[in-house]
């Protein structure tokens, strides 16, 4: 509850920020009659009603057997996550598609629960597959970063 | 004749040698897809498109690859509810109902193969339906103009809200959210650069791809990251794998029903085949009164969603071929593709690219029967893909989702960008919000925009060409009784609560 009111105020902040950017945009010159901010002024007046009676009559939300509550360790797992994602996401063209997949992937599958040495051959594997896969027979181009000093 | 003729020349395209791989492999990849936990066909059709694209193929063999993997992706779902009891995805929820009992008594392979021939049934139903009327309806549309589109669209959105059931205000919310993002980037008409924030990367505005892989495919690597401890074993699928005559006569009834009752559901923008699969369900128990053994292993209660599912699946895409307007997720993400060739689906595109819509629906059969013929002998294969475990499946989604991101327009800042967007859609997963209201608010927001100024211009200001037409008027009126419709519910649900107290 208190989650959802949290959430719907932060919107609802967003909200006010954007409309206030949207404020200036308009037209040098036009030809038509609705410039460029009435349409995202009108959505966000819109989501505003919408967070405005959420942020008081917020509805419950029902918890299934299927995902259970979240404790710290699945919090700190998730923050393992993100930080992994962005540092492969910094290093993709930097360390090249092959190295940065293997320095995420390995402590990723780790994290999924897979021991170190199965983990590393199959992530080894599956970005070297990948990177033939997609760079070399689907035209899909990859960086290859610090290895490309084996190419020539 | 017209159209038995059109069909005919559909056949052409979609019989071609070229295609026919394209399709067999639209069906493999969607299948296995479909079938591992976290991935479904919006993540499925997206990964595919910006591949399709690399690989240069045409028009209307990428349209068939695409909807090769969703046909396929429909399937897959099903094999993870009936043999470890997981649904899939939302919409095979009610097959885990019966088929799963039916996996525990030994008949997991008969479940399968009957849910696979009911599902063919279902899409059968529905693609013929969809050579009858959606010419008509094409050729009805084409006295659509802006205006019409604009409150079309609109009601569209609003349908979504009045068929989420319990959670109109936060369908209503995601899809705002939607609408807004697609405002994001150069105006086409002005020029002027709208929430930028003066960043390169997002003058062209969010790149869809990136959207959906954020929102379904990060999001949902977290929400995998919950369920690590949870070990779960898979039904053998041993025995006999095929179902008999007297199986399939006995549901065959069930499944006439339910293909139509999913065919029309699926047209219905917003219903999809969640909403089928469960009204189906719902009806056929009722039917079947006290001589069902529903939720027991009934073969008709399998029969009924896997029909319905198909007969939607086949369905949603009506709406999306003659109005350009998408009525589920899955649909919204071809549009988007279709926009990347430089199509854009419609009337029009009955007229001017007959090859391409006529293709699209020979193709649907063709992959149906793929199918079909498919997954009778590869179940063993399948079941052994649901046995691979997370640890490794994982990363290889990551890897595999930052592809697809990269591959649209190689910057890395398209990467952070979806990392961002999937946190957020995390959230928004964990608060209860359906997501792919998010995305088709999405995709309908530009075309939504474009047809509201379009009309303004056209009426030089005066609001009143939104509803003076008798089209639009009609479309308002339905607006109008769909958003009643949560409110009905609520009060019908309250009254029912009242008296419950007055009785006590």
């Amino acid at each position: 509850m208190i989650l959802q009111r949290i959430f719907a105020l932060a919107l609802l902040l967003a909200c006010a920020a954007l409309a206030v950017m949207a404020w200036p945009y308009q037209a040098a010159f036009s030809y038509e009659p609705v410039g460029p901010r009435a349409y995202p002024l009108l959505i966000l007046l819109l989501m505003g009603l919408a967070l405005l009676y959420m942020l008081f009559r917020p509805a419950p939300i029902v918890h299934s057997d299927e995902d259970p509550e979240l404790d710290r360790a699945t919090l700190n797992k998730i923050g393992a996550c993100v930080v992994l994602l962005l540092v492969f996401a910094g290093l993709f063209e930097p360390l090249g598609f092959i190295l940065s997949s293997m320095l995420i992937g390995i402590p990723m599958a780790r994290l999924y629960g897979g021991r170190w040495l199965p983990g590393a051959l199959i992530i080894s594997l599956m970005s070297v597959g990948l990177y033939v896969l997609f760079d070399r027979i689907m035209d899909v181009p990859l960086p290859l970063g610090l290895l490309d000093v084996l190419e020539n | 004749m017209d159209t038995l003729n059109y069909l005919g020349q559909g056949f052409g395209v979609a019989l071609t040698p070229y295609n026919l791989v394209t399709a067999l492999t639209g069906t493999l990849i969607g299948t296995v897809v479909g079938l591992l936990p976290g991935l479904g066909p919006i993540n499925g059709v997206a990964l595919l498109i910006p591949i399709a694209f690399a690989l240069g193929l045409p028009p209307e063999s990428a349209l068939i690859l695409l909807a090769a993997v969703y046909l396929g992706c429909e399937y897959g779902g099903r094999i993870s509810s009936i043999l470890l009891n997981i649904p899939g995805e939302a919409s095979t929820v009610m097959t885990t109902l019966d088929g799963y009992p039916m996996a525990r008594q030994g008949l997991a392979g008969v479940a399968l193969s009957l849910s696979a021939w009911s599902s063919f049934i279902g899409a059968f139903i529905a693609t013929c339906g969809m050579v009858l009327f959606a010419p008509l309806l094409a050729k009805w549309a084409i006295a659509f103009g802006p205006a019409e589109y604009f409150v079309l669209m609109v009601f569209a959105i609003v349908c979504l809200g009045g068929m989420a059931g319990d959670r109109p205000l936060k369908t209503f919310v995601a899809a705002l959210i939607g609408l807004f993002l697609s405002s994001v980037g150069i105006d086409a008409n002005s020029g002027v650069y709208r929430f930028t924030g003066d960043n390169v990367h997002l003058a062209d505005g969010i790149q869809f791809v990136v959207l959906v892989l954020g929102l379904f495919s990060i999001s949902e690597i977290f929400l995998l990251l919950e369920k690590t401890h949870r070990g779960q074993e898979a039904v053998k699928a041993t025995g006999r794998m095929m179902f008999n005559f007297k199986e399939a006569a006995s549901v065959f009834v069930v499944n006439i029903r339910c293909g139509l009752l999913g065919f029309i559901m699926g047209v219905l923008p917003g219903a999809g085949a969640t909403l089928a699969s469960a009204v189906a369900y719902m009806t056929e128990k009722r039917l079947a009164g006290a001589s069902g053994t529903f939720g027991q292993g009934d073969k008709r209660g399998l029969a009924a969603p896997e029909t319905a599912i198909g007969g939607a699946a086949c369905g949603a895409l009506v709406p999306m071929l003659t109005l350009g307007v998408p009525g589920s997720g899955t649909t919204a993400v071809m549009i988007g593709a279709l926009s990347l060739y430089n199509i854009t689906p419609g009337p029009l595109l009955f007229q001017q690219q007959p090859d391409i819509v006529w293709g699209l629906i020979a193709s649907l059969f063709v992959a149906n029967v793929m199918l079909v013929i498919l997954n009778i002998p590869m179940i063993r294969l399948f079941t052994r893909i649901l046995s691979v475990p997370n640890w490794a499946l994982v990363p290889v989604i990551a890897i595999i989702t930052a592809i697809g991101v990269y591959a649209v327009h190689a910057t890395t800042f398209d990467l952070f960008l979806m990392i961002g967007i999937g946190i957020f859609g995390y959230i928004l997963r964990k608060l209860d919000f359906p997501l792919s209201p998010l995305l088709l608010g999405f995709i309908l927001g530009g075309l939504m925009e474009q047809n509201l100024r379009r009309a303004l211009s056209i009426s030089n200001g005066a609001l009143e060409i939104l509803w003076s037409s008798p089209i639009t008027f009609g479309v308002w009126v339905l607006t109008a009784i769909m958003l009643l419709v949560p409110l009905l519910r609520i009060w019908r649900k309250r009254s029912v609560q009242r008296r419950a107290l007055a009785d006590v």
